[in-house]
């Protein structure tokens, strides 16, 4: 038994349990492993991912909390901040301390005082507002730059799929 | 005096057999992971498996045990042509011996490497909607009002018992996607 990590996890999992965020549902998979989870993004209101579920699946490091754990989604979302396999890209989740190319603020980035809810809450947040300076897909960020209304077709066009219609 | 003289002599007479000892163990310990084959040095190196070619073959043929494959590679000198060669001809590959174990990740963890199989796989689920995924093609479409949940069942109650909680989680997540499919029935049938 990893007894930091689990009992870490697991608190976390009975905090966003009992006290969810609007538009967020997390929890392990399977509570045997408490270091692969699902979760699943609500679309944020008034963007082109309104309406749509994301889900993504996290998985933690054994030396949890002090490393973060990666995320990546499980379906198919349009977005300059989410590689093309799904793996998102965002500073909460890039290992602590000073960026070495001094994009980001050391703050931004993942320390022990961050949580699951934050990192959700922080990739909902993403997913509203792409950040353009460091794109993971290339081509969705050049048409979110160029071809806003491609974009937002391609994003609705997406979500309505994935939910069977 | 006798026994103290005894002793003297006899410290370095341990050591010696100690190591003659040691020795002797490993070179009988080494001698039969390399059965058959040629030098004993070469059943260490055998055991580094260059896991790029092994993953290689595998793609190309998922039915082969990743051990076997390894070891036609070990006796080939590393040629992926040779083994999908041999394959391909219908001879079939040898049954590695027992002493043969490379250390190869378990198929689950090797998922990212090559894998074509795997990446088609995960192809697969990203394109399929979520309603078919967690199977919920039974509760669409039904009647349309599934009782909401209401702000008391969404904050659900933390159960003391694992299998309450993993339902209640299932719960809350089923509910999720079927609401943003009832909504977006709504939209569009608003629209």
């Amino acid at each position: 038994m990893n007894s930091v990590a689990s009992k870490r996890l697991f608190q976390e999992y009975k905090h966003l349990t009992t006290d969810p965020p609007d538009g967020i549902t997390a929890g392990p998979v399977n509570e045997d492993d408490l270091f692969i989870w699902e979760a699943l993004i609500q679309g944020p209101e008034g963007t082109p991912y309104e309406g749509g579920i994301f889900p993504a699946e996290l998985k933690f490091p054994k030396d949890y909390p002090l490393m973060p754990p990666t995320m990546k989604f499980t379906c198919d979302i349009w977005h300059p901040n989410v590689y093309p396999n799904g793996v998102v890209c965002i500073s909460i989740l890039h290992p602590p301390g000073d960026d070495p190319n001094h994009y980001e603020q050391a703050s931004e980035r993942w320390s022990p005082i961050q949580s699951v809810e934050k990192i959700l809450i922080s990739v909902m947040s993403m997913i509203a507002e792409p950040n353009d300076e460091s794109p993971a897909n290339v081509d969705a960020a050049r048409m979110w730059r160029e071809r806003r209304q491609e974009f937002e077709r391609r994003v609705k066009a997406d979500v309505r799929r994935s939910l069977g219609l | 005096m006798a026994e103290s003289s005894l002793s003297s002599i006899n410290i370095p007479q341990i050591l010696a057999v100690a190591l003659v000892g040691f020795f002797a163990i490993r070179w009988f310990m080494s001698k039969p992971s390399a059965p058959g084959n040629n030098a004993s040095s070469s059943s260490r190196r055998g055991q580094q498996v260059d896991l790029t070619k092994v993953e290689q073959v595998a793609a190309m043929f998922p039915q082969l045990d990743r051990r076997t494959i390894a070891w036609d590679l070990h006796r080939n000198g590393q040629s992926v042509g040779a083994t999908t060669e041999r394959v391909l001809s219908g001879q079939g590959l040898d049954n590695p011996p027992p002493s043969y174990q490379p250390h190869l990740p378990s198929p689950n963890q090797q998922a990212p490497a090559v894998g074509v199989s795997a990446g088609t796989r995960k192809d697969g689920t990203r394109n399929e909607d979520l309603i078919t995924r967690y199977g919920l093609q039974g509760r669409v479409g039904g009647k349309g009002k599934e009782a909401e949940l209401s702000e008391e069942q969404k904050r659900s109650a933390w159960s003391s018992d694992k299998a309450a909680r993993a339902e209640g989680l299932k719960k809350r997540r089923d509910e999720m996607i079927l609401q943003a499919r009832r909504r977006m029935e709504a939209k569009e049938s608003g629209a």
